[in-house]
């Protein structure tokens, strides 16, 4: 019935399927609103949060979601700006992921500071000296960027684009895309950065404090790494997801192929980055602050423990990048799989630690370790951009004209 | 015109765009920050002129001078009073909090008569005019049935005249039974009274400012023991003169914190301590001869029951002490360079306590001179100035006549009042020897231990009046409740008898307008009488109050309403060394309850200056310091060590069953290591009932689990704790 | 306004609280909460979401009865200067609405209620647990509204507070002193709350950088230290014991390390 609407010579599933799909989605989405609204209406009294633990899961999932959503800005770079044409074939899907991962981490954020209704203080008051300013400005303008190099997929839906006004309008964009991918990789090299500087500035919880240059702490350009590095892969694993549930092909293998190579050595270099940064951090930053590493790792084993450090550098890290780098390992499925996998794990545990432990963590020798679990109003608002972003590329992959190989690798007779 | 797709995208990307460009946006993004900032729920404190002005703080015997913030009328902060002898400008937490006493859910808004059955808490406002009629007739009735000693008084405290014109309404209608809640300044009056073979209103005074050496046997010094402020400045004093203080406890209290010297003696052998001491003194010949010669008697007899009873074996055996530690103690002790001074009285003193250890510490005072000297213990006249007190014709109806708690003959010739004794009287067979009950400033149904026991006494006294200005465990049990000002509201004389030596009475002054319809239960009292008629009426020959009070203080009146105190500047303690008597023999320790068996832990109440175990519960910034190691949620927090806990098999911050052979409670357990192991303490002043919200429902009443024990000597309660069990819940 | 006072020779008022003196009695922080319109929940024995600025903590020495020592130390809001008083505080160098503020003019970090936007960035930033964030509505029952000091605005849900050295206390004084004709104030003329009501006289307040005040030579105690100075905060809170074990618990070691021993980082980003 919403034939009309999808694009020529592809198959799509019955609209029946589809809106039963859309209908579970849909529901999570309104449980995770009515979450959402009692944390507008009755205040954050409905998390589970504390005044030691002043940021925890929310902030962790904006971490998140901008490191996974860096596949937008990176791919975008590679393709537009070094030129590398075969990228072509997944810009679209990986600026759609991204802009779910952004529209996100913006609704995360109106939900967990205390005066929504302030929020504009942040433009309105800013203080340069802020990480969060520059996150602020950052993120607000690249989403915007990512709107821009959304609009034009959209306007390519059948309907849409018989309309002349928008045929030209998204063929002019189109043309313009090199300029606006430029600003997107600039934009995200800073908030990327940026974020990674929320902790990393913080001389008052060693956990978290890095030395650096300039304003920058290490973690600045780690952040900023680390997101280039995984979010390829997070771009890819949401590909693969995509051809698992639609039953098809839809992206070239060498595609993958070039896409994984260039996320293996960038993960590699990173991680050699991060191990270097961890080892100058336990040996020199912290102890002449009255740390040894184990004070951070022996006190709460099981949730602090130091395996979460091998779990986020070796295996997550070390081991996706020799995997991703070889030839056979980005040949063989499984071990692709896996790779792509422990990357986009590796990454968000990377965030999940930088987030957590120093809430966690006394920085007074008389003060004792707090613990938190989050409340389900926290989960359930969590949850929400999730589905809402599956529910927003299911939409784009069945009425937009995503994938350009998707015709020649599924001819339909 | 027919709009097609296109102009209808153009028309309306236009007017997108067009209101963009108004100033509504921006309009609308102010509002929303200015509404933000001004939610209509969030308080707009009201403006005015702003003055201070003097009154006295009543929320605990301590006689602290209290400096009053007002905006126009409301009293926004209450703050310690700059030259006052007691506080000198300092006050403590819930001081500070008076002001929510004040405007507290607590407060009784009106007259008010009982209306559904007794603890339902169901009442009916009346006219103060029936109130008072009301208790006329009641008292009228009983009178006239010839009950007069039926009729009986409970006050917080003895002196001052609010108590005493309560005291000679009884009088004068014929009852002695005006009875005050104890304390272990009635310990000490008896010790006085009876080592020192004197008689009326005396008491301990303590020389803190020039003492040399202070041995506390369990006193919380900074933990508001006597009057609180008075003695956390001077400790502080003494402390920046490195005068050593020794804190004899089973635990690190504050006070032990404080005073960094911890004697660990086994719970309730302070007095063997003090008598082991005393032995060592003797058998140096370290004692002061003429304290024990001259006009002192008994030190033979004294000396050889130690020798017999107090040898260092003995002595360290029970108290677990080390007898090289104990003779040391002794020696530095009984050092005359060293001006020491031993006191008593667990923790807050707000338990009397047993005579064994009063008589102990003071025989240990007096055998090295310690007595009536600087920088020792005195025994100090209570400021007497209330003259129409002493006009015998008015207590001629009473001579002679027997008081239900038997305090002030016989055995008990020693003590004024024994409340802890009157509810095994009224519980005994047949109708209850109180008739009619008047409740002033008390709150015996809380504080008096065995509250279940209590609870039944009071419910089988046939007409309670409370005259308490908020809802309290008593007055929930009254008939009829004729609310009194707060002191915040009221005029009030309050001699202090904390332990001072200078006489020291302050005066509370009406800072603030009455905020319900309260009256001062002085004036109430008056009204009463006038209302009984002659003879009762002549007794009290003041318009109302303010006329006794000002006629009773004389030229003290006018300087007092102006500095909030009087003090006698040049008063010099006890001149002349009065006769002491040494005791013979003394009487034993008290027993704790409970199978030693089944109950192999010692359970003790632990007070302190966040949590207050008196007649006046914790205000809601109090409560608010409480830490989570006393209260955790609704529950009571209880401490042991934690080898006591492991062997024990509990787990820190866990649930546990404490039972005691009174009662037993649901509690959360702490681990700390500065308790004695085999010692359980337990916070005291929570389990409170009633109106406030955030005290009512919290943990549980000391006195639920800790049963009276009525020492021999005095008749007063001499409990210092219990046996107790701890099982995981 | 930070032009007009950066010039001036700053005022740089301070506190020094001597732990030989804190009995733990609490009059502090009740002080501060009836000086400062703070707010009480029915229940507050959750202490990570309870509202005391200044709240005392027990410290003890972890050995085994009866040689078990406690020092209780009272901890407000630390002031923070940062390196060189530069004002770069762990929370004024973080806060993205500039709603919390250091005042070179004395030393001062101010909280604007009406301006914090409650994102949590100060406190996550915060050593010391010195900020508190308004999970709830304030609640005051009916009456106890009159209690309300019109000093301090009553802080709305979901924004951050903190000790302010009584700043409105300051205030007042300056207007007063300007009234006079006079610029600077009398140690005795602005005291805070918790100082005037401690029954110890454990808190001393004034002026560290005016020799007339006594907390200026106090600081210098030989017994004198900070909270976490190796963090390069730059409290304005000095503390001072006569017990090794308490000073050494005012900062973080590692085994063997002297007490004392140096900070290295010496600048901060931003
Ligand atoms: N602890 C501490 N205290 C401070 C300060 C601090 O930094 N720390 N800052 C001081 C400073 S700088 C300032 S400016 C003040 C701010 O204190 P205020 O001047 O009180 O500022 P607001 O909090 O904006 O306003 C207080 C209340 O006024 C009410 N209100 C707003 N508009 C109206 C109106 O039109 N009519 C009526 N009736 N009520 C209204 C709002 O409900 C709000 O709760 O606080 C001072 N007090
Ligand atoms: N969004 C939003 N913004 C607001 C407001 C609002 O309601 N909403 N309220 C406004 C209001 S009412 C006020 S008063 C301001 C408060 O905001 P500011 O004007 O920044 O005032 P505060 O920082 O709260 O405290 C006063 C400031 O001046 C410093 N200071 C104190 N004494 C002196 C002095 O003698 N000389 C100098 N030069 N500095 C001094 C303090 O340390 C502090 O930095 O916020 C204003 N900003
Ligand atoms: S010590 Fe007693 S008298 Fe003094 S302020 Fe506290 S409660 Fe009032
Ligand atoms: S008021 Fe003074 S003594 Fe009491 S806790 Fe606070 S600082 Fe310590
Ligand atoms: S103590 Fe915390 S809140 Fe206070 S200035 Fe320092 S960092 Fe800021
Ligand atoms: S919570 Fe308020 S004060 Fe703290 S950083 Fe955010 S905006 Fe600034
Ligand atoms: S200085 Fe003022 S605001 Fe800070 S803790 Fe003391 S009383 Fe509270
Ligand atoms: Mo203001």
């Amino acid at each position: 019935m919403d034939s009309a609407l999808i694009p020529k010579g592809v198959k799509r599933c019955s609209f029946g399927t589809f809106s039963v799909g859309m209908m579970i989605l849909g529901i999570i989405v309104l449980w995770g609103f009515y979450a959402a609204a009692l944390c507008w209406i009755k205040g954050l009294n409905q998390t589970n949060m504390n005044d030691s633990y002043g940021f925890a899961l929310w902030i962790w999932a904006d971490l998140a979601v901008i490191a996974i959503g860096g596949g937008a800005f990176f791919t975008g770079l590679l393709r537009y700006v070094i030129g590398l044409d075969e990228l072509k074939n997944i810009i679209n899907f990986a600026v759609i992921v991204g802009f779910c991962c952004y529209c996100s981490a913006m609704l995360i954020l109106a939900i967990d500071i205390g005066q929504p209704l302030r929020g504009w203080f942040i433009f309105w008051h800013a203080n340069v000296h802020s990480m969060l300013t520059e996150v602020a400005f950052c993120l607000s303008l690249y989403l915007c960027v990512l709107a821009i190099e959304y609009l034009p997929l959209v306007l390519e839906n059948r309907k849409m684009d018989e309309v002349p006004f928008f045929h030209n309008l998204s063929h002019n964009m189109h043309g313009a895309m090199a300029v606006f991918a430029a600003t997107g990789a600039f934009l995200s090299c800073f908030h990327q950065g940026s974020l990674g500087g929320v902790t990393g500035v913080l001389f008052g919880r060693p956990f978290g404090y890095r030395e650096g240059i300039f304003v920058w702490p290490w973690t600045f350009f780690l952040y900023t790494w680390s997101a280039a590095a995984c979010g390829p892969c997070f771009t890819m694993l949401t590909c693969k997801i995509t051809e698992a549930i639609s039953g098809k092909k839809l992206v070239k293998d060498n595609v993958y192929d070039l896409l994984a190579k260039i996320s293996g050595w960038m993960i590699g270099t990173y991680i050699v980055a991060k191990i270097a940064d961890t080892i100058y951090w336990a040996a020199v930053t912290s102890p002449s602050m009255g740390f040894s590493l184990m004070d951070y790792y022996n006190r709460h084993p099981l949730h602090h423990g130091i395996w979460i450090l091998i779990l986020e550098i070796v295996i997550c890290g070390v081991v996706p990048a020799l995997i991703l780098i070889s030839k056979r390992g980005r040949a063989s499925k499984p071990l692709f799989m896996t790779a792509i996998i422990l990357a986009v794990i590796g990454v968000c545990l990377n965030r999940w630690v930088m987030v957590m432990t120093p809430m966690a963590m006394p920085v007074m020798s008389f003060d004792s370790w707090v613990s938190y679990f989050p409340s389900w109003q926290e989960l359930a608002t969590t949850i929400l951009p999730f589905a809402g972003g599956i529910m927003v590329v299911a939409m784009s992959y069945r009425y937009l004209p995503v994938f350009p190989q998707e015709k020649e690798l599924n001819p339909v007779d | 015109m027919k709009i097609d797709r296109r102009s209808f995208l153009a028309l309306g990307l236009g007017a997108a765009a067009g209101t963009a460009l108004t100033p509504l946006p921006w309009k609308l993004t102010d509002d929303i920050s200015i509404w933000t900032q001004n939610w209509r729920w969030l308080p707009v404190p009201g403006d005015g002129d702003v003055t201070m002005e003097i009154g006295a703080c009543t929320l605990c015997p301590g006689g602290c001078g209290i400096s009053v913030r007002k905006v126009g009328d409301r009293i926004v902060k209450i703050e310690g009073l700059p030259g006052h002898p007691v506080n000198d400008g300092g006050v403590c937490a819930l001081g500070i909090s008076g002001t929510q006493l004040l405007y507290g859910g607590s407060r009784i808004k009106s007259p008010m008569k009982r209306s559904g059955e007794r603890g339902q808490n169901k009442w009916s406002p009346i006219s103060w005019d029936d109130a008072i009629a009301e208790v006329t007739a009641q008292i009228k009735t009983l009178v006239e049935a010839g009950k007069q000693e039926s009729l009986a008084c409970i006050t917080g405290s003895g002196s001052g005249t609010t108590p005493l014109l309560f005291k000679r309404l009884l009088a004068v209608l014929g009852s002695p039974n005006f009875m005050t809640t104890s304390s272990m300044a009635d310990s000490y009056s008896a010790v006085i009274r009876k080592m020192h073979r004197l008689s009326g209103a005396v008491d301990a005074g303590f020389d803190f400012e020039n003492t040399g050496f202070v041995l506390s046997f369990g006193s919380g010094i900074v933990e508001g023991w006597g009057s609180p402020l008075r003695m956390i400045r001077t400790a502080n004093d003494l402390k920046t003169k490195k005068v050593s203080m020794v804190q004899v406890e089973q635990r690190l209290s504050n006070t032990a914190a404080f005073t960094q010297a911890l004697v660990a003696v086994k719970p309730g052998m302070e007095a063997d301590l003090a008598l082991g001491m005393a032995a060592v003194i003797v058998a140096e010949n370290l004692h002061n001869a003429s304290a024990v010669g001259g006009s002192s008697s008994g030190f033979a007899e004294f000396a050889a029951m130690l020798k017999q009873q107090f040898s260092p074996d003995a002595v360290s055996a029970k108290t677990g002490l080390k007898s090289t530690a104990i003779a040391e103690l002794a020696r530095k002790f009984a050092d005359p360079a060293n001006r020491s001074l031993a006191i008593c009285g667990r923790g807050q003193g707000s338990a009397p306590g047993s005579m064994r250890e009063f008589m102990a510490v003071h025989a240990l005072n007096a055998l090295v001179g310690r007595v009536n000297t600087q920088g020792g213990v005195y025994a100090v006249q209570a400021p007497d100035y209330i003259d129409w007190a002493k006009d015998s014709s008015m207590t001629a109806a009473i001579t002679g006549k027997i008081r239900i708690d038997e305090a002030g003959v016989g055995a008990f010739a020693h003590t004024d009042s024994l409340l802890n004794r009157l509810p095994a009287k009224i519980l005994a067979k047949g109708d209850s020897p109180v008739g009619l009950l008047l409740v002033s400033e008390a709150n015996p149904v809380y504080t008096l231990a065995g509250t279940k026991q209590v609870m039944e006494a009071f419910k089988k006294i046939p007409y309670i009046v409370s005259f308490s200005a908020t809802m309290d465990e008593t007055t929930a049990l009254a008939d009829i409740i004729l609310p009194n000002h707060s002191y915040l509201e009221r005029y009030q004389d309050i001699p202090v008898r904390a332990g001072l030596v200078k006489p020291l009475i302050n005066l509370a002054k009406p800072v603030a307008a009455p905020q319900y319809d309260t009256q001062n239960v002085g004036d109430v009292v008056i009204k009463i009488a006038k209302a009984l008629e002659t003879p009762v009426a002549d007794a009290f020959p003041w318009e109302n109050y303010e006329d006794c009070l000002a006629k009773t203080l004389g030229d003290k009146w006018e300087p007092m309403k102006e500095k909030g105190f009087w003090t006698d500047e040049a008063f010099v303690p006890g001149a002349g060394a009065t006769a002491f008597a040494f005791p013979a023999q003394l009487p034993d320790e008290p027993a704790l309850a409970g199978d030693e068996k089944t109950m192999a832990l010692v359970l003790l109440p632990k007070e302190s200056m966040r949590l207050w175990g008196g007649a006046v519960a914790d205000l809601p910034f109090v409560l608010k310091t409480v830490p989570d190691t006393d209260l955790k949620g609704n529950q009571v927090v209880v401490e042991v060590n934690p080898k006591t806990g492991a062997s024990l098999g509990l787990a820190d911050g866990k649930e546990a069953l404490l039972t005691t052979a009174s009662g037993s409670a649901t509690v959360t357990v702490t681990f700390f290591e500065g308790i004695m192991e085999g010692v359980v303490a337990i916070p005291k002043g929570l389990g409170h009932t009633g109106s406030e919200k955030y005290i009512a429902d919290k943990g549980v009443n000391t006195g639920d689990l800790i049963a009276p024990f009525e020492d021999p000597v005095s008749g007063l309660d001499a409990a210092f704790g219990t046996r107790a069990s701890l099982k995981r819940a | 306004m930070e032009k007009e006072t950066e010039h001036k020779p700053g005022k740089k008022y301070g506190m020094v609280i001597d732990l030989d003196k804190c009995t733990g009695c609490g009059s502090c922080m009740a002080a501060c909460m009836a000086e400062n319109n703070v707010p009480c929940k029915d229940d507050e024995s959750n202490k990570l979401t309870s509202i005391t600025w200044i709240r005392v903590y027990r410290l003890t020495n972890k050995k085994p009865f009866p040689e078990t020592e406690i020092c209780y130390l009272p901890k407000p809001c630390m002031h923070c200067g940062g390196v060189g008083d530069q004002g770069h505080s762990p929370c004024v160098s973080v806060c993205p609405a500039t709603a919390t503020d250091y005042d070179h003019g004395t030393g001062i970090v101010s909280q604007i209620y009406t301006r914090c936007f409650g994102c949590r960035y100060c406190m996550a930033a915060c050593p010391y647990h010195a900020r508190f964030f308004n999970w709830w509505d304030p609640i005051w029952p009916a009456d106890l509204k009159k209690s309300l000091s019109p000093n301090v605005s009553p802080r709305m849900r979901g924004v951050v507070e903190k000790c302010s050295f009584c700043f409105h206390r300051y205030q007042l004084a300056m207007e007063k002193a300007y009234v006079e004709g006079r610029r600077d104030l009398e140690e005795v003329e602005y005291q805070t709350a918790c100082t005037q009501a401690c029954p110890s006289g454990a808190i001393t307040f004034g002026d560290l950088n005016n020799p007339d005040h006594a907390v200026a030579t106090m600081k210098d105690d030989p017994n004198a230290f900070r909270l976490l100075e190796r963090l390069q905060t730059n409290p304005k809170v000095y503390y001072i014991s006569s017990r090794e074990w308490v000073r050494r618990a005012g900062d973080n070691y590692l085994k063997n390390e002297p007490t004392n021993s140096k900070p290295r980082v010496t600048a901060h980003h931003g």
